[in-house]
């Protein structure tokens, strides 16, 4: 089994506090916005670790774009520029995650240094990282101190305005921590991808030794 | 560059020929991916970057030759080896004029194939810059700017959301087009089609008449006028 080093240390320390970052915010943000409904800590409590968390996430985010924006791996973040290989390898990829992975079909997309997401991952995670997250920290912050940001907060349409952006994006992610463990799972075993952003090391499925090849 | 970051592509229609090449390579930390034939193997390159392409002459189908005359003008930066055991002048010439960086012949012992794997990406060295070849630039010899890289990273999510906009577009597009292509090929479909699609192209006729036959009015009067006012 090959291993390729994909995932270097500052993604992987960003990945898991994020991970731990968006389920504590999730909880808390549940109680904040449900109060009637799930009550798990004392409110104050709720909205005191919310904003916490949620700075220590800002923070956490600018150790993920100070990483890609001064190294190499910033390729990692750069979209397909032919519309055409963006659309195949997409359909392909649909295809295979629809159809052909319970036929047991190789993954169309082969994971290389620059190249460790597929077409729909590589899309998805441009706009997540660089749209949805930093909105959502913003509209956050603005929420945290709507008096001090007044201004900003009005320009915007209002609180409502701002407070829905917010909890539409949260919808979203709470939808997005139950599909990515999903997806993570759907290596050539259920840990493979787990594991890789343990280690940092991926394993390359489809080009291990085989036994009894001939030498000449 | 350490070899764990280099990925053969290894073309030849015997599987054992991959086999051996993946045994050998794979042990000192080579990524080797096998095609059975050319058409195989394009559509693989299309898909992902390769450092170094082997390729058998005598394939079903599409040639070693041909193959290698289509990555050299597709990805000139690409080393291509051919592996043959018919080594003729012929194909010999035919291969050096597209730009073939070495010849292997069969039968093949471990040390031919990692040196002139070596061989490959050391003449490759000044074509194939790291990040480069991910990013398939036409133009090697350059490093992209870190301002290029930066702008490309912050317009990424916006060509991203526009290709997620496009997506189901484009999809439901390539269904309609293989939809109609297949059932073109089926003359009752084709006249079942017809006969359903009829009083719908009837009436965009209908709908567009008017405005088709307004327009026409508007530009022979403009016309006139024109022609009116030239004449005095």
């Amino acid at each position: 089994m090959q291993k390729l080093y994909i995932n270097p240390l500052p993604v992987r320390i960003w990945h898991w506090t994020n991970a731990v970052g968006f389920i504590l915010l999730i909880a808390t943000g549940l109680q904040i916005r449900y109060l009637d409904l799930i009550q798990l800590v004392p409110f104050r409590t709720a909205v005191v670790a919310h904003n916490w968390v949620g700075f220590v996430l800002i923070a956490n985010f600018f150790l993920w774009l100070g990483f890609y924006l001064f190294t190499d791996k910033i390729k990692v973040y750069h979209p397909e520029l032919s519309p055409t290989k963006y659309f195949r390898a997409s359909f392909r990829q649909m295809q295979y995650y629809g159809y052909g992975i319970f036929r047991g079909d190789p993954n169309p997309h082969h994971v290389s240094v620059y190249h460790k997401f597929n077409a729909l991952q590589s899309m998805t995670y441009q706009i997540i990282m660089m749209l949805v997250v930093p909105v959502q920290f913003f509209t956050g912050v603005l929420l945290w101190d709507v008096t001090r940001f007044a201004a900003m907060v009005e320009m915007f349409g209002g609180v409502r305005v701002v407070d829905t952006v917010h909890v539409l994006f949260f919808i979203f992610f709470t939808g997005f921590i139950f599909i990515h463990p999903y997806l993570a799972s759907l290596s050539h075993t259920p840990w493979a991808h787990f594991k890789a952003m343990i280690t940092g090391y991926e394993e390359v499925e489809d080009e291990a030794p085989k036994k009894g090849a001939a030498s000449n | 560059m350490s070899a764990l970051q280099h990925k053969v592509l290894v073309v030849d229609d015997d599987p054992v020929v991959g086999k051996s090449f993946n045994r050998v390579l794979s042990q000192k930390g080579y990524v080797v991916v096998t095609a059975e034939n050319a058409q195989e193997a394009l559509s693989k390159v299309q898909e992902g970057e390769y450092d170094v392409v082997f390729t058998d002459i005598k394939m079903p189908g599409m040639s070693g030759i041909e193959l290698a005359e289509r990555l050299k003008v597709e990805r000139p930066w690409t080393p291509v080896v051919i592996v043959t055991g018919f080594g003729s002048a012929a194909n010999q010439e035919r291969a050096k004029a597209a730009g073939v960086s070495s010849f292997l012949e069969k039968p093949l012992s471990p040390e031919m194939i990692e040196g002139s794997l070596r061989q490959a990406l050391l003449e490759a060295v000044p074509a194939v810059v790291p990040g480069l070849v991910e990013a398939a630039h036409p133009e090697p010899v350059e490093e992209e700017s870190h301002l290029k890289k930066v702008a490309l990273f912050v317009a990424a999510p916006f060509i991203g959301l526009l290709y997620a906009v496009m997506l189901p577009f484009v999809g439901l597009g390539m269904l309609a087009y293989l939809g109609v292509k297949a059932l073109k090929k089926n003359a009752t479909a084709t006249k079942v089609i017809s006969l359903v699609a009829a009083p719908f192209i009837g009436l965009a006729f209908i709908v567009t008449l008017p405005f088709v036959g307004t327009a026409m009015l508007a530009w022979l009067g403009v016309r006139a006028l024109i022609k009116k006012t030239q004449v005095e």
